[in-house]
């Protein structure tokens, strides 16, 4: 039994400029995300690209989203919901 | 174990009113809208309810149905920007972009984005075309994956990624302007230098 040459491979930097978007969306599969992973721990500019766009994801949740509470919008479509037959 | 389907419809529905209204709203721009368009989308998701199958994912479902209704009903009374240029599209634009100025090299990029307004991540989301706008929304606001996204705009994988990256270029494309445009940013520090 041999190993597989994939354990030898490694990322560049373009390879994870490549890849970026679906790491940060976690739709990486295992073995790309290991290699992901291993070009951040000694990459540091990548690292700090990552998780810029890991942050600028997590703000664009957070304040892109519209609370549906106590508010006329949510009696409408409550009431609206309540009599539906 | 019999419910009738009046309340079956209730319990599956209201964990998702918020995410459907909040999503709807980024979508036609108007509260009143958002709000026709929820209704809408639950007159006939209790009209479709026998379509829906137990114990299949009903937010990727009734998302569906939002979808359409909107793409049906409501897409042509929303105002798309106008020409928009694909130019500076490159991967990472706003971190190289704060990257290059004088101002930021010693600060950190991420604390940059709490400069931000919640008005400015959504005026920046709202400009988006709406097809990229959608995908941006599902995912990264909705935290859809990208099999469900590809289910509920009924669109190959390949089409939700190119909407998915292009949409969150053209949003860092918009933030950059902001930045710049609502004085985030300035080249002042180089002026007081000389
Ligand atoms: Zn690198």
């Amino acid at each position: 039994m041999s190993r597989s040459h994939a354990s030898h491979k490694k990322f560049n930097c373009a390879d994870v400029e490549k890849l970026a978007q679906r790491y940060i969306d976690n739709q990486l599969d295992e073995e790309e995300k290991r290699l992901f992973d291993e070009h951040l721990e000694y990459c540091l500019p990548c690292d700090k690209k990552i998780q810029f766009e890991f942050k600028l994801k997590e703000i664009v949740k957070s304040k892109a989203r519209e609370p549906l509470s106590n508010n006329y919008s949510s009696e409408k479509i409550k009431s609206f919901l309540e009599n539906l037959h | 174990m019999s419910k009738n389907k009046h309340t079956l419809f209730s319990e599956l529905v209201k964990p998702h009113l918020t995410s459907l209204f909040s999503t709807a709203l980024r979508m036609t721009h108007h509260k009143g809208d958002a709000e026709d368009l929820v209704q809408d989308t639950l007159f006939k998701a209790y009209r479709a309810l026998d379509q829906f199958q137990e114990n299949t994912n009903f937010r990727a479902w009734i998302f569906r149905i939002m979808v359409n209704t909107f793409i049906t009903g409501y897409r042509k009374a929303v105002k798309q920007p106008q020409k928009i240029s694909y130019d500076d599209m490159e991967e990472f634009f706003l971190f190289k972009r704060l990257d290059e100025n004088k101002e930021l090299q010693e600060t950190s990029k991420e604390e940059f984005l709490d400069t931000f307004f919640d008005d400015d991540i959504k005026e920046a989301l709202e400009n988006l075309p709406y097809q990229f706008r959608l995908v941006v929304l599902l995912c990264d606001v909705e935290g859809f994956s990208y099999n469900e996204i590809a289910s509920v705009i009924d669109a190959p994988l390949g089409t939700v990624m190119s909407r998915l990256y292009r949409g969150r270029k053209l949003l860092q494309r918009n933030l950059w302007a902001y930045a710049k445009t609502r004085g985030y940013i300035t080249d002042v520090t180089v002026a007081r230098q000389s």
